[in-house]
C-alpha cells in the first residue's frame, strides 16, 4: 500500500473552467456531488516531489516561492520557451482566475509529482509526455505582463507600471508585428526541451478561454566549449560574460527590483523587474564571410578565448581609460558601446539573460537563427533603451536584424502557498 | 477516425505496464496493494487501508481480458476504472479513497461480472467521487432520437440539395450561391463528425487535400464552392450539383438502415466542435464563400442538439456541465458579431487577429468543457446490470 500523505487538494485542473462554471450561476448535483473537488482531488504530493528530483540527468527543483520569481537570477537553463499571449478571459474577475490557475499549475509543474487520476470523470489529467511522474528538471515559469493588459478591458488602468510601454522600434528594427508585444508572457525554461514544452502544454491545456498564445519562441544555451568557459552563440562568440552580480544586493536593488517606493510605481509591482524580450536574428551567412580581426573588432573580444581584446582572461575587466583612441578595442566595439564602464554609465546596466534560437529557413533558404535576448532591469528607459540608442550604429547592425519582441514587467514572486501571480494587482 | 476498443488493448496496455517497470515508473514508491483477480475472485479480502491516495497493483489471473472498476458497492458509481487489462499483466490503479465502501468489479471477457468483497475505509475524509456509469440502456433510447432527428435534418436537406441542383441546372449561379449556403449550414447542423455518414460524408462534404482541386473524383459541398466562387460556368457545374443531391438522397436511404453506436453519439459532443476548430475557424475549409463562421455556428447547433439529448443523463454526473452551456454561448456571440449587416459573414481571414484570437480561444475553451462527456457518457457494463 502506498499512501502519499499530505496531499491536499488538487492544484485545479480546469479550476479556470470551473470557475466560470460556477459563474454560470448553476450548481449540479447528483452523484459527483462536491463540485469543488470535481475529478481532480489530490495534488502533487511532497514525497513524490523528492523522489523526481533524484531521476538520473534530471536537474532537482527550483523553489518555485519568493519575494522574486526564480530565473531571474539562475543563469539561463539548457532549453527555454516565451511565449507571449493575448488575454481573452472575459472580465476582470476571469483575468484573476487565470493568473491563480497559471500559478497553480507552475507550483505544480515545478515542483514536480505525479498528476491525479482522473477516473472515468474526463480525459487525463496530464499529457503523458514525461511519463507518470513529473519531473521538476529545474524547471523555472516566469509570468509577466505588457502595457496592453492596462487597457480598458479588465479596469486595471490606474494600477499600469509606471515605466511600461509598448517596445520601441529602434532605428534598425524590423520588427514583425505578429511577433511583437503581447498583454502577457510566459516564460518556462528547464535542462531539457521535453519539460518546458510539457509545461507550456499543461499551462495552456488549463486556461483555455483566459489566454490565447499569438508568437513563441524558443531558444537554448550551447555547452561551454571548451568546458568551464561560457556558452557561445551563433557568431562563434561567448555571450553574457559580464553582468550585474545577483549576489549582490546592492546591484539587484539599485539595477534589477523594482522597490517599494520606487518612483511612480504602484505598490503592487515591489518584488517584480521589467523584462525586456528581444527576438535578434543573426545574419550567420554574411557574418561567416568576414575574417576574424573584423569579427572581433565588431565584439571587442578574442573569438577563441573569449579576453577583451586588451586582456588575458575572461573575467577581465577592459580597460578602456589606457585605450582612449580606441587602438585596441575600437570606440564602436559593442562591447565597449554596451557598457562603456564609466560612471555615467553604471546604472544603465542590464541583468542579460540570453538564449539561441534556430527555427529553419527563411524564404530565400537561409537560417533563420538568431538570439533569444531578454534582459532584467529597474527602469527600460534607463537601461535597456540607453544602451540601445548607444549601439545605434555599431558595425554590428549589418550583421543582425532585430524582428520582434517586447517590453513586459516580470511579476513580482509568488511569496507563499496562498499567494499568486499579480496577488497585490487584484487584491 | 477514433474507435474504441473495449478488449483489444491488452497488447498495448501489457506493453506500457512493462515500459514503466523497465524506466522505474513512479520512482522510488514502495509497496502497493496487491489485488489479485481470477474467475472466480475478484480483489480477495483486500485491508481497507485509511484515507488518501492509493495504488492498487492489479494482478491479473483471469483466462481472458477484463475490465476491472473499482466501485462503490451501494451505488454502483465508479471510483476507477482499468480497461482491458490482459491475462498475466499486472496493473497500476492510483485512487484517492475517501471514507466509505468500496468494492472491486470484475468484467472478464466469457465471465459472468461479479463483484468482490465490500471494504470499509475508515474516517471522515472526503476521496475523489465516484460518477455513476451511464449504461447502454440509458444511451440506446437517446440514440434512437437522436437518430430520427438526424433523419428529419437528411430531409430538410434533401429538398435543399434539388433546389440547389435546379439553380445550378438553370445557370442561376447567384441564386446558387445563396441556396448552397442554406443547403451547406443544414448539413453541418446534422454534426456529422468522422465516420458518423460511412463513406456519404466525403462525398457530400470532402476537402481537397487529397485530391487537389482540379480533380474529378472531388465532389460534393466543397466542390461547388469552389465552382461557385471561382468564376465556374454552370456547365461544369451540373454534374457537382447533381451528383450532390443523388448522394443526399443516398445517405437518407442508408441512415434509416444503420445501426448507431451510442458510443458515437457522446464522442460526437466534442468532435463535431473539434473538427470545427481544425478546419473552420482555421479557414481550411473555406473554398471561397467565406462563410467557416456560419459553418461554426451550425456546427454549434449540432452540439447543443446532442446536449439536448444527453442532459438529464449528465446534469447528475457532471458539475461542468453549466460552464459547458456557458462557454458554447460565448464563443456562439462571438461569431454572431461577425455577420455583416448586408448579411453576408466574414471569412475568417479576414479578421483581425485579436478577434481571431478571441474566438479561438472561446473554441478551446468549449472543447475543453466538452471533453470530459466522451468519458463520463461512455456506454458502460454496470454491477447492476446482472
Amino acid at each position: 500500500m502506498t499512501t502519499e500523505p499530505g496531499s491536499g487538494p488538487a492544484p485545479g485542473r480546469r479550476s479556470f473552467l470551473r470557475g466560470l462554471a460556477v459563474g454560470g450561476g448553476v450548481v449540479a448535483g447528483g452523484a459527483a456531488g462536491a463540485a469543488g473537488g470535481y475529478a481532480l482531488r489530490g495534488g502533487p504530493d511532497p514525497a513524490a516531489a523528492a523522489n523526481a528530483a533524484t531521476v538520473e540527468g534530471r536537474l532537482p527543483a527550483v523553489p518555485f516561492h519568493g519575494e522574486h520569481q526564480a530565473a531571474i537570477t539562475r543563469t539561463p537553463q539548457a532549453a527555454t520557451a516565451v511565449v507571449s499571449f493575448t488575454a481573452t478571459a472575459r472580465d476582470r474577475a476571469a483575468l484573476k482566475d487565470l493568473f491563480q490557475t497559471v500559478t497553480d499549475r507552475a507550483r505544480f509543474l515545478t515542483a514536480g509529482g505525479t498528476p491525479p487520476p482522473t477516473g472515468i470523470t474526463g480525459p487525463p489529467s496530464d499529457s503523458g509526455m514525461l511519463g507518470p511522474t513529473v519531473v521538476p528538471d529545474g524547471l523555472t515559469v516566469t509570468l509577466g505582463v505588457g502595457s496592453t493588459l492596462f487597457d480598458d478591458r479588465y479596469g486595471l488602468a490606474s494600477a499600469r507600471p509606471a515605466r511600461l510601454t509598448p517596445m520601441k522600434s529602434f532605428a534598425n528594427d524590423d520588427l514583425d508585428p505578429s511577433q511583437t508585444g503581447g498583454d502577457l508572457v510566459l516564460q518556462c525554461s528547464a535542462g531539457h526541451p521535453d519539460v518546458v514544452l510539457h509545461a507550456l502544454r499543461d499551462i495552456a491545456n488549463h486556461t483555455r478561454g483566459g489566454m490565447q498564445a499569438s508568437w513563441r519562441i524558443e531558444g537554448f544555451t550551447n555547452p561551454p566549449r571548451p568546458a568551464g568557459t561560457v556558452p557561445r552563440n551563433h557568431f562563434g562568440f561567448m555571450d553574457g560574460i559580464s553582468n550585474p552580480s545577483v549576489a549582490s544586493a546592492r546591484d539587484m536593488n539599485s539595477l534589477v527590483w523594482v522597490r517599494p517606493g520606487t518612483a511612480g510605481e504602484p505598490a503592487w509591482t515591489s518584488g517584480g523587474s521589467y523584462l525586456v524580450v528581444r527576438l535578434i536574428r543573426q545574419l550567420t551567412e554574411f557574418w561567416d564571410r568576414i575574417d576574424v580581426y573584423e569579427q572581433q573588432d565588431i565584439i571587442g573580444r578574442y573569438r577563441d578565448s573569449g579576453y577583451p581584446l586588451d586582456a588575458s582572461s575572461i573575467d577581465a575587466v577592459p580597460d578602456y581609460a589606457a585605450d582612449a583612441t580606441g587602438d585596441v578595442i575600437p570606440m564602436n566595439a559593442h562591447m565597449r558601446l554596451a557598457n562603456p564602464r564609466t560612471p555615467e554609465s553604471a546604472s544603465s546596466r542590464i541583468l542579460r539573460r540570453s538564449w539561441n534560437y534556430n527555427r529553419g529557413l527563411d524564404d530565400s533558404g537561409n537560417l533563420d537563427v538568431g538570439l533569444l535576448f531578454t534582459c532584467y532591469q529597474q527602469d527600460i528607459g534607463r537601461q535597456f533603451e540607453t544602451v540601445q540608442n548607444r549601439l545605434e550604429n555599431e558595425p554590428m547592425i549589418d550583421y543582425i536584424s532585430p524582428v520582434g519582441g517586447g517590453y513586459f514587467l516580470a511579476l513580482p514572486g509568488v511569496r507563499n502557498a496562498s499567494d499568486f501571480y499579480g496577488g497585490a494587482l487584484f487584491a | 477516425m477514433r474507435t474504441k476498443r473495449l478488449l483489444t488493448m491488452v497488447a498495448a496496455i501489457a506493453a506500457l505496464a512493462t515500459a514503466m517497470t523497465a524506466c522505474g515508473g513512479s520512482p522510488a514508491r514502495t509497496a502497493a496493494t496487491s489485488i489479485k483477480i481470477t474467475n472466480a475472485s475478484c480483489g480477495g479480502h483486500w485491508q481497507a487501508p485509511s484515507p488518501g491516495w492509493h495504488t492498487f497493483e492489479i494482478k491479473s489471473g483471469a483466462s481472458a481480458g477484463a475490465e476491472i472498476d473499482l466501485i462503490n458497492p451501494a451505488s454502483g458509481a465508479i471510483y476507477a476504472e482499468l480497461e482491458g487489462d490482459g491475462p498475466g499483466t499486472t496493473v497500476p490503479m492510483r485512487v484517492h479513497l475517501g471514507s466509505g465502501k468500496y468494492a472491486f468489479l470484475c468484467m472478464i471477457n466469457e465471465v459472468d461480472p461479479f463483484t468482490g468483497p465490500t471494504v470499509t475505509v475508515s474516517g471522515h475524509a472526503k476521496g475523489a467521487p465516484g460518477v455513476l456509469p451511464v449504461t447502454y440502456n440509458d444511451l440506446i433510447p437517446v440514440t434512437k432520437r437522436d437518430q430520427k432527428q438526424t433523419l428529419s435534418g437528411i430531409g430538410t436537406l434533401a429538398g435543399e440539395t434539388k433546389t440547389l441542383a435546379s439553380d445550378v441546372d438553370g445557370g442561376n449561379l447567384a441564386q446558387a450561391k445563396k441556396d448552397w449556403l442554406t443547403a451547406h449550414l443544414q448539413y453541418e447542423s446534422l454534426g456529422v463528425a468522422y465516420t458518423s455518414f460511412g463513406t456519404y460524408d466525403g462525398e457530400i462534404n470532402g476537402r481537397a487535400d487529397a485530391t487537389g482541386v482540379s480533380s474529378p473524383h472531388w465532389t460534393g459541398f466543397y466542390r461547388l464552392e469552389y465552382g461557385l466562387w471561382h468564376g465556374q460556368p454552370a456547365s461544369q457545374l451540373k454534374t457537382v450539383a447533381n451528383t450532390l443531391n443523388t448522394n443526399v438522397d443516398q445517405l437518407r436511404t442508408w441512415w434509416q438502415t444503420q445501426q448507431i453506436i451510442p458510443l458515437d453519439m457522446v464522442l460526437r459532443t466534442h468532435e463535431i466542435l473539434e473538427n470545427a476548430l481544425q478546419f473552420q475557424l482555421s479557414g481550411h475549409d473555406d473554398y471561397g464563400s467565406g462563410t467557416t463562421i456560419a459553418t461554426t455556428l451550425a456546427n454549434i447547433t449540432a452540439t447543443r442538439d446532442l446536449l439536448a439529448l444527453l442532459h438529464p443523463l449528465l446534469v447528475t454526473r457532471y458539475p461542468g456541465l453549466p460552464g459547458v452551456y456557458s462557454s458554447l454561448s460565448r464563443l456562439r456571440e462571438l461569431l454572431r458579431k461577425q455577420h455583416s449587416p448586408n448579411g453576408s459573414w466574414r471569412p475568417v481571414s479576414s479578421l483581425p487577429s485579436s478577434t481571431r484570437q478571441r474566438i479561438e480561444s472561446a473554441c478551446g475553451q468549449a472543447v475543453a468543457a466538452l471533453a470530459p462527456i466522451a468519458t463520463i457518457a461512455e456506454p458502460r457494463n454496470t454491477a447492476h446490470d446482472y
